[in-house]
C-alpha cells in the first residue's frame, strides 16, 4: 500500500507577527483547501515544533485545538531542525500500518520571540549541552564552522566556493514570494559581511525565521476512493549519530545523512543519483551544509562539494539542481517548519505549478533531505508523480 | 502589538556525582577520559560502558592534533563576559576532546592541554600550541 502526499500549504517565512498557533492555521488552511478537505476527513494530526523560542512551551495541543483538530491526535515530534521530517514519518508509518487512512503532518516555528543572544544559547543546546555548551558555549553556526574548518584544511575549499552556495540560494528565494530574503547578493557581500563563527560570514547563514508548513498524507485506497491527484513516497531513509560532536568519526561530512541516503535509495532501487532525480532539496542552514550535502546524497565524489556549485551543477540547468526554492539559506529555516516546507516545494515542482522556478521534469521524481542538528538527525525522502 | 510574557527563569541543578572524579580532575590539572575492560574509550567519559561494565579513569596526556576549530564572534546569552573565542577538537589517542585556546591554530597542528578557570569562573579544558 503507497502512501501519497495530496495537499500542502506552507506560510510566508520570515518575522511574522502573528502567534506560533495563527501562523500555523496558514498552513494548515492552505493544506485543506489544497487537498479539497476539511478538518473532519483527518483522522490523524501530527504537530511538530522544537519550541523554547516561542513563548507556548507545550504548544501541540494549543495548535491542535487552534486548527480544528482536537481529538485527531495530536502527536508532537521534535527532532531538532529534521522535525518537520519526523512529522512527516510519523504520518507516513501512522498510514502504512493502517492506524489512520488520511493524516496532516504540520511544522511550525516561533523563533523570533527572543532575542538573538538566547536563541544562539537555545540553538547551542542542540548538541550535548553539559559537556559542550556549559562549557563551551557552542553555537549553531560554531558547529557547522567547525565542519568547515575541518572541510577546507582536507579539500581547499575555498570561503567563495561556500559563498556561491549563499547566492544561489538568493537569487532563487528573490523569485519566491514565501521566501524570508527576497533580494539577491553577490559574492562580494557574503565575503564582506560581518563574522559570525570563522569561517561563516552572516550571509553564510540561514535566517532566523518564523514559519509553517503542513502536508496531508493518504493511502492509496483513500487517494483511489476519493479520486485525488498525489505524489507518492517512493522512498524513506532516516538515520542518526552522537550527541558529542568529539564522539563523530570525521567532520568532512555528515555519516547520518550518507546512512539515511543509503536506506532511501535501496528501498527506491535507486543506484546513479545523478540520473534518478529532476533536483533536490537539502538541507542548507548553512553554506558548507549544502556542499557536504551534495557529497554525502552521492550528488559528487566527496571532496568535490566547492567544486559543483562553482560548475554551476546544482543551479537550474546543472546535473542536479538543489534548493531551487531558495533553499533554508534564505527562504528561511523556521526549524520545524523546515522538513514539510521541503516536501511543500516538492509537490509543487512535481504537479508543475512551480511557475518562475519549476524545473524541466524529465524522470518525475526528487529528494528531500533534512538534518536535526549538525547531522544528529537526517531524513531523505523520494517523492515520484 | 507586542505582549511580553511573564519572566520564567531556568538555571538547572545538574547531578553529575556518578562522573564526579572529572570535575575533582579539571581542579587539579587533569582531563580524564573513561576507559572499559572490554576495550572502548569514552570522552567525554561515563560510569558505565554500553556493555554494562564500570569504566575506569585514565588521564589524557601527551600532545593533540587539532581536527577543526571555530572562532565564536556572535556569542550567545551567559557567555556575554567573553571577548570572541577560539573552540578547538583536538585528537588525543583514541579519543577527541573540546576545548578552549587562545593561540592562533590550524587544522593539523599539535597542540597540549591543560585545565584552567575560565572568565566565568568555570573549570575546564584549554589548549596550547605546541
Amino acid at each position: 500500500m503507497r502512501v501519497g502526499v495530496i495537499g500542502v500549504g506552507c506560510s510566508k517565512f520570515g518575522v511574522r507577527e502573528c502567534t506560533l498557533q495563527e501562523l500555523a492555521f496558514e498552513a494548515v488552511m492552505e493544506a485543506l483547501k489544497d487537498a479539497d478537505l476539511s478538518q473532519e476527513e483527518i483522522d490523524l494530526s501530527v504537530v511538530g515544533c522544537v519550541g523554547t523560542r516561542s513563548y507556548e512551551l507545550m504548544p501541540a495541543v494549543v495548535v491542535n485545538e487552534y486548527c480544528g483538530f482536537s481529538g485527531k491526535g495530536p502527536l508532537r515530534v521534535e527532532a531538532a531542525c529534521a522535525t518537520g521530517s519526523a512529522a512527516i514519518y510519523s504520518a507516513f508509518s501512522s498510514i502504512k500500518v493502517g492506524i489512520a487512512e488520511i493524516a496532516i503532518a504540520i511544522g511550525v516555528e516561533k523563533m523570533t520571540e527572543v532575542d538573538t543572544a538566547t536563541s544562539a544559547a537555545i540553538g547551542g543546546r542542540a548538541g550535548n549541552y553539559l559537556w559542550e555548551h556549559h562549557f563551551y558555549g557552542t553555537t549553531f553556526p560554531a558547529y557547522y564552522a567547525m565542519h568547515a574548518t575541518a572541510h577546507m584544511a582536507k579539500f581547499g575549499t575555498t570561503e567563495k566556493q561556500m559563498a556561491l552556495v549563499a547566492v544561489k540560494a538568493h537569487r532563487n528565494a528573490a523569485k519566491n514570494p514565501k521566501a524570508h530574503f527576497q533580494k539577491e547578493i553577490s559574492v562580494e557581500e557574503v565575503l564582506g559581511s560581518r563574522v559570525i563563527a570563522h569561517p561563516l560570514k552572516l550571509y553564510d547563514c540561514s535566517p532566523i525565521s518564523d514559519g509553517a508548513s503542513a502536508a496531508i498524507l493518504a493511502s492509496e485506497k483513500a487517494v483511489k476512493e476519493r479520486g485525488l491527484d498525489a505524489i507518492w513516497i517512493e522512498g524513506v531513509g532516516f538515520s542518526s549519530d552522537t550527541s558529542n560532536m568529539t564522539m563523530r568519526e570525521s567532520f568532512v561530512g555528515l555519516r547520518a545523512t550518507r546512512l539515511a541516503a543509503e536506506m532511501a535509495y535501496r528501498g527506491a532501487k535507486i543506484s546513479e543519483p545523478l540520473k534518478s532525480f529532476d533536483f533536490a532539496t537539502v538541507h542548507d542552514c548553512f553554506t558548507i551544509a549544502e556542499i557536504m550535502a551534495y557529497e554525502d546524497l552521492g550528488f559528487c565524489r566527496k571532496g568535490k562539494g566547492g567544486e559543483f556549485v562553482e560548475k554551476g551543477e546544482s543551479d537550474f540547468g546543472g546535473k542536479m539542481p538543489v534548493n531551487t526554492f531558495g533553499g533554508l539559506k534564505a527562504k528561511g529555516h523556521p526549524l520545524a517548519a523546515t522538513g514539510i516546507a521541503m516536501v511543500y516545494e516538492i509537490v509543487k515542482q512535481l504537479r508543475e505549478e512551480a511557475g518562475k522556478l519549476q524545473v524541466d521534469l524529465k524522470h518525475y521524481r526528487a529528494l528531500s533531505h533534512n538534518v536535526g542538528g549538525t547531522g544528529h538527525f537526517a531524513w531523505v525522502f523520494i517523492f515520484g508523480r | 502589538m507586542i505582549v511580553e510574557s511573564r519572566e520564567l527563569k531556568l538555571k538547572h541543578r545538574i547531578p553529575v556525582s556518578r562522573i564526579a572524579n572529572y570535575w575533582k580532575g579539571l581542579e587539579q590539572g587533569k582531563v580524564y577520559k573513561s576507559v572499559c575492560n572490554c576495550g572502548k574509550s569514552y570522552y567525554p567519559p561515563r560510569a558505565e560502558c554500553v556493555c554494562g561494565n564500570q569504566t575506569e579513569w585514565v588521564e589524557i596526556a601527551g600532545k593533540g592534533v587539532v581536527e577543526c576549530f571555530t572562532i565564536v564572534h556572535s556569542i550567545p546569552a551567559c557567555f556575554e563576559w567573553s571577548k570572541p573565542y577560539r573552540i578547538v577538537i583536538a585528537r588525543f589517542g583514541d579519543v577527541r576532546v573540546m576545548g578552549w585556546c587562545e593561540d592562533e591554530v590550524s587544522v593539523g597542528d599539535e597542540v597540549q592541554i591543560f585545565t584552567a578557570k575560565d572568565g566565568s569562573g568555570i573549570w575546564k579544558v584549554w589548549f596550547r600550541k605546541g
